[in-house]
């Protein structure tokens, strides 16, 4: 018995040692000992190994150590704890260029543009090299992009010789004569996604946010009820109220199953869209094609984008100028990599030269019947103007769904949802000390 | 006598306590009063840190999504907790009267679901409601009503109650039917002798003599609902309707872990742990008094 009793407590002992000595020496190492330096990122790109990988071979004097901590907001509320915390986060961190504001005042980013970063300005499309830096400050490298276009099914369309819509108007009459076809169809899905529905604001001309650190840190725009954005709302609160447009939240399983069954007969998608649908979509393969995204104005063309990452370099790095590098290289012009962010992770890049090769422009996809769908993704991101973000961007969009799904279940009128997010976002944007717009 | 023998070896019975003691600073102690002291003080994003008192406690006490969802997790403990715990316990009652092979089985199965881990437990109900999935989507048909829609702002509640009511009666079954274990079986058959059904036994004698263990499944219910978390969360994904601040937990998680407020979030934790502790504890002296009258 006392035997058992002193084991225990030994192993108690040891087991609060271990854990106290593995929560202190959480940081990570430097390469002063001579060696390469090691730099480390946080990142959730599917086939991110091999880029990695080829990194590493292609660089004697910086390695990366790669982790996925979580996607997206998984990742976000790591890097939230670390920065409060003053330790913990990576050298290099994966962020999306809705969150960079976000993280900016955190004062949690490392201007890039002291390492020589801003000589990669060429490189990119201009709008997300707009989106990524301050002025001369660089705070994040591009990767890749979301511009928006409509998948339809053009099968339905042409057999029941509907108009593949070229602007809203001819969208929501082809969603009419589409539920006189078949009363169990939707037009598409209005899928609670914050950038999904910003990417239709953006590309209706709407710019309710507007931020820059340099300028004030302390100041910020918010004009969510202009009409260009309130037109986009009402729009589609319209077609879900008539029964047009479905409410399954996006890649759900039953948002699947409803592309992949005839129930969606569109989805207004980004670049990113034919990797993740030749993926996930295994009935309809073959039944899709890609038009522009429709116009709000006959003969427009205006568009957006929905999603897209950076990286950035995070302020606890030990190695700045070694992690800008990484940032700056890990895809970058990296061949290797992008062959296997276009082919296997399916990514949209952001490279203006790798987007322009033939090899990316040309591909035909299967899943679209052998349409070379990056011919329209491509001009889309040439043509994308300037957009900002609020540095509490998770709040906004936060907000905006809430009041959405508030709308979707009778509880609110769609008119008054942008009215009620405008005042809720205001509200928060004082009490954390912001003067509004 | 006793006093001055356990003073005889203070350094080995300090040593014995230290372990535990240890755990208990480092994981406990420290995390809840860093805590707290972060709770005192406000840090906006433009502004930067600053003292601020109770202010925090001020704002969530006064904060309408907070108070929305803390009347949210109200109503659906006062539904879900009476259900659960009286299903476990006629459970209970039924598993110690019952002494088949059968009932062994059942209780293994019954206890199955707390075994799942909560995250998997909501994601597979989850795809349960699913109306292109799941099989209980389509059951309102068979008697001419619509699908019915387990995502939606009506039935969202129903749907999430449903999944802590599967994960935690077969656990509470359990705790009641050991309670039950423990009473004397000549109480049965005194009351057997007097003539009592077994009904009447269940209701007279069995349920009485294990009201502790009743009152201790209540208090643990009870502060489980106040925590509601995971399903929320997990649902989410699912179902738009829940918001940001759908329960006073996930509010808290949501201003540490999406606003980056990590003050705010200390303060609603610690708000609610006083509001879980208070409520326990009126609990507890009530069900005392009323033993004791």
């Amino acid at each position: 018995m006392l035997g058992i009793n002193r084991s225990r407590t030994l192993v108690s002992v040891l087991t609060v040692a271990g854990l106290l000595a593995a929560t202190a020496c959480g940081g990570d190492s430097g390469g002063s000992d001579g060696g390469p330096v090691r730099v480390s990122v946080w990142a959730w790109y599917p086939e991110f190994k091999g880029v990695v990988d080829a990194f590493n071979a292609s660089h004697d004097d910086i390695q990366v150590d790669w982790t996925n901590v979580g996607t997206g907001p998984d990742q976000y509320a790591k890097l939230k704890t670390a920065f409060t915390a003053g330790t913990g986060a990576p050298d290099v961190a994966m962020v999306e260029f809705q969150q960079i504001p976000t993280f900016l005042i955190l004062d949690a980013l490392v201007d890039m543009g002291q390492y020589g970063a801003g000589a990669d300005e060429d490189l990119y499309a201009e709008w997300a090299w707009q989106q990524a830096t301050d002025g001369d400050k660089v705070f994040a490298i591009p990767v890749d992009g979301g511009p928006m276009a409509l998948m339809y099914r053009k099968d339905l369309f042409d057999q029941h010789r509907i108009p593949v819509p070229t602007t809203w108007d001819e969208y929501a009459t082809a969603a009419e004569k589409m539920k006189a076809v078949d009363p169990d169809a939707y037009i598409a899905s209005f899928g609670s996604d914050g950038g999904w529905l910003n990417g239709l604001m953006w590309q209706a001309g709407c710019r309710p946010y507007g931020y820059s650190i340099t300028e004030a840190r302390d100041k910020v725009k918010i004009d969510l009820t202009h009409p260009d954005c309130e037109k986009v709302i009402e729009f589609y609160g319209d077609l879900v109220e008539r029964d047009l447009m479905a409410t399954d939240p996006f890649f759900t399983a039953d948002a699947a199953a409803a592309l992949d069954s005839g129930k969606y007969w569109t989805w207004a998608a980004a670049g990113w869209t034919p990797g993740y649908v030749a993926g996930s979509l295994k009935n309809t393969a073959g039944k899709w094609a890609v038009a522009p995204m429709p116009q709000w104005e006959k003969g427009a063309d205006e568009h957006g984008d929905w999603g897209g990452s950076t990286f950035t370099v995070t302020k606890q790095a030990d190695n700045p100028e070694a992690a800008t590098v990484v940032a700056r290289e890990l895809f970058g012009k990296s061949e290797e990599a992008w062959d296997i962010g276009l082919n296997k992770a399916f990514l949209y890049p952001l490279v203006k030269d790798v987007a322009a090769d033939p090899a990316f422009t040309g591909k035909a996809y299967e899943f679209f019947n052998g349409q070379k769908v990056n011919e329209i993704f491509v001009p889309v991101s040439e043509k994308l103007g300037d957009f900002d973000y609020t540095p509490f961007q998770d709040f906004v969009f936060g907000d905006l769904l809430d009041r959405c799904a508030e709308a979707t279940s009778g509880q609110r009128e769609w008119d008054t949802v942008l009215d009620a997010t405008q005042k809720n976002v205001v509200d928060y944007a004082r009490k954390q000390g912001f003067t509004v717009e | 006598m006793r006093r001055r023998r356990m003073t005889d070896h203070p350094v080995a019975g300090a040593l014995f306590v230290l372990p535990f003691f240890l755990v208990v600073v480092a994981f406990l102690v420290v995390p809840l009063g860093y805590a707290f002291w972060l709770s005192l003080s406000s840090k906006s994003l433009a502004l930067g840190e600053q003292f601020t008192g109770f202010g925090n406690y001020t704002r969530a006490f006064t904060d309408p999504v907070l108070l929305d969802g803390f009347l949210r997790v109200l109503v659906f403990g006062a539904v879900q907790v009476p259900l659960m715990l009286g299903i476990a316990l006629v459970g209970a009652l039924t598993l110690d009267a019952v002494t088949t092979r059968f009932a062994i089985a059942f209780r293994l199965i019954a206890f199955m679901p707390y075994a799942v881990p909560a995250v998997l437990g909501a994601l597979m109900w989850g795809f349960l409601y699913s109306r292109t999935f799941g099989p209980f989507a389509d059951l309102p048909t068979a008697f001419g009503g619509a699908p019915a829609d387990f995502f939606s702002a009506d039935l969202l509640l129903v749907s999430l109650g449903n999944i802590v009511t599967w994960a935690w009666t077969g656990y509470n079954m359990i705790v009641l039917y050991s309670a039950l274990q423990g009473v004397p079986r000549e109480m049965y058959e005194a009351a057997l002798i007097d003539g009592a059904s077994q009904v009447q036994i269940a209701v007279r004698v069995k349920v009485p003599a294990i009201r502790q263990a009743i009152a201790l499944a209540a208090i643990f219910s009870v502060i489980g609902t106040m925590q509601f978390f995971v399903e929320p969360y997990v649902m989410s994904r699912f179902a738009p309707q829940i918001s940001a601040g759908y329960t006073p937990n996930l509010y808290a998680y949501n201003q540490a872990f999406a606003y980056s407020d990590f003050h705010y979030s200390a303060a609603i934790s610690f708000a609610l742990g006083f509001v879980v502790f208070v409520a326990a504890y009126a609990f507890v002296l009530s069900t005392r008094k009323r033993r004791s009258s």
